[in-house]
This record gives C-alpha cells, structure tokens and sequence, in this order.
C-alpha cells in the first residue's frame, strides 16, 4: 500500500519539505482531514480557502479554491490518490473525483507522510512534479496565467519569516 | 546567490498583489499602454501607476515611453526561468508546512490547556 515515491532526480524537481511539530500525529491528521481545519491553514491571510469537496479515500474528490482581499481567485481542483489514516494522503491536481483526468495549470503530485518523532511528529510533504521537457512546455503554453493563480501562496514566502519548525 | 534569492523576493513580492498579477497576465498577451493596462481597473490612476512602479522596480516588467504614450512590456527573464519556478514552488510548500505546523501546535496547545485533568493524569 505504501509505496514510496519515484526517487528524485535532477529531472523531475521533487520538492521535499520536512518539519519536526510538537504536536501528536493525531493533532495533524486532524488538521489535514477535517476541512474546517485545513482551511486554517492551507493559503496564506488574508487570502480564504473555501473547501468545495473533500472526499477523503481512494479518487475521491479534493477541490480548494482560495480568495484574496482584492477579488484575486485560484481554483484547485483535484483528487486523493491514497489515504491511510495518521500516516499517509496523497493526492494530486492531475486527476479529478473518480480518476478523471486533467490539464491543470500546475501539474503535481503531493505525498504528505506523518509520523511519531520524539515528542511530536515528523512531518515530510514530497512535491512532484513534470520532467523539464513538460514543464517547459507548460511554461510555453500559460506560464503566467499559472503563476497568476499561485501568487496567494508566495506571498508567505516575501513577507514572512518562516516560523520556526 | 544571495542576489539571486533577493532578487528571486522582490519578484514574488511583486507578484503577491492580484492586481499586479492581472497586469502581468494582460502583458503577457504582449506590451500594452499604461492607459489601456489601466482601463479594466476600477483604480485612480496614481494608485495603479504605483503597481506598475513596483512591478518596474522588480525586473517583471519594463516601460518606456514615446510622446506621450508610455508602453509597458514584460521582461520574461524575471520569470519564465526554470529556478524561478521551482523556488516559487518550494516557497509556497514551505510557507503551507509552517502554516500546518503551527496550526497543530498551537491547536494542540488549547487542548492542552482545556483539559487540565487529563495533562496531570499523564505526568
């Protein structure tokens, strides 16, 4: 059931982001799989989430879409691929409710692992996404209508500083 | 690298306004002039040229100016570079953990806090 992810290479530009939370595993798996507590959480303020589905198991449904304060919007539609409770969610934009496929404006693959740690929990998010040869051609094809949408999330990035994990 | 990664801020920083994600959007269909870039937008002028500025002062775009006419353009290098969108990934996943983290923490904490029994029980 729990595969591991492809291994990364220079190609396909895997993110991997890991934190030590001193919180329970089930604090997190709590915090991802109640939707009125995602939401918290999933986009940066003063930018909203509204949670449109959220059907946790195999090709069930996962759709956030987000607002900011000037009217600014991103639709995510997608689906959870695997959900094994207090362990492991993953879940991507490249397929719908029920497999469907789709062409997202940023393809991706997320694989979010939680697990006990000391006194609290490790937390590792594997981001995956296209080799370069399909990422170029993204870019080619709306880059910027792409990066429009994903704006909401770097604005963390340029006005804070990360929290200590 | 140091540079790069400030310069690689000022971008997104730049970027993190809707309204100055709708210019780069509409430049991106090619240059436009500040009049028509400012047409869709219910904004006085001052306040969009000051978007504009911070977009300018960025690197995303440049403008020059002809007659009276001042025309913008987009300078794709600021963006469409592979580290670029790569680092803008990872700032969005990374910001989302820090989030989640103390989220958790914090929600973990008021439970805590809330059941004062159950915390002794467990020392």
């Amino acid at each position: 059931m729990s595969q591991k992810p492809v291994a990364a290479s220079a190609e396909t530009q895997d993110l991997v982001i890991t934190r030590l939370v001193r919180a329970p595993r089930a604090t997190l798996w709590r915090a991802w799989s109640d939707p009125e507590m995602l939401k918290e959480w999933w986009c940066p303020k003063p930018w909203t989430t509204e949670v449109r589905a959220f059907d946790m198991r195999p090709g069930g449904a996962f759709h956030t879409f987000m607002q900011g304060p000037d009217g600014g919007t991103s639709d995510n539609p997608g689906s959870f691929l695997e959900v094994v409770p207090q362990q492991r969610i993953v879940f991507s934009s490249l397929l719908l409710e029920g497999w469907r496929p789709a062409t997202p404006w940023m393809p991706f693959t997320a694989v979010i692992t939680m697990a006990d740690e000391g006194q609290g929990t490790r937390y590792v998010a594997t981001v995956m996404h296209p080799d370069k040869a399909s990422r170029d051609r993204h870019e080619e094809m709306g880059f910027f209508d792409g990066w429009n949408t994903c704006i909401d999330q770097l604005e963390a990035f340029a006005r804070q500083h990360p929290a200590a994990a | 690298m140091a540079n790069q990664s400030a310069l690689l801020a000022n971008v997104f920083y730049a970027l993190a306004d809707p309204t100055r994600q709708a210019i780069v959007g509409m430049l991106g269909r090619g240059p436009a002039s500040v009049s028509a870039l400012a047409e869709p937008f219910a904004m006085a002028l001052p306040s969009f040229m000051k978007h504009l500025s911070v977009l300018e002062k960025s690197g995303v775009i440049r403008s020059s100016k002809a007659g009276r006419v001042r025309t913008c353009e987009l300078r794709p290098k600021a963006l469409a570079h592979a580290e670029a969108w790569i680092a803008g990934q990872r700032a969005a996943w990374e910001a989302r953990a820090d989030r989640m983290s103390a989220f958790a923490e914090r929600h973990h904490q008021e439970e805590l806090d809330r059941e004062p029994e159950t915390r002794r029980r467990k020392r």
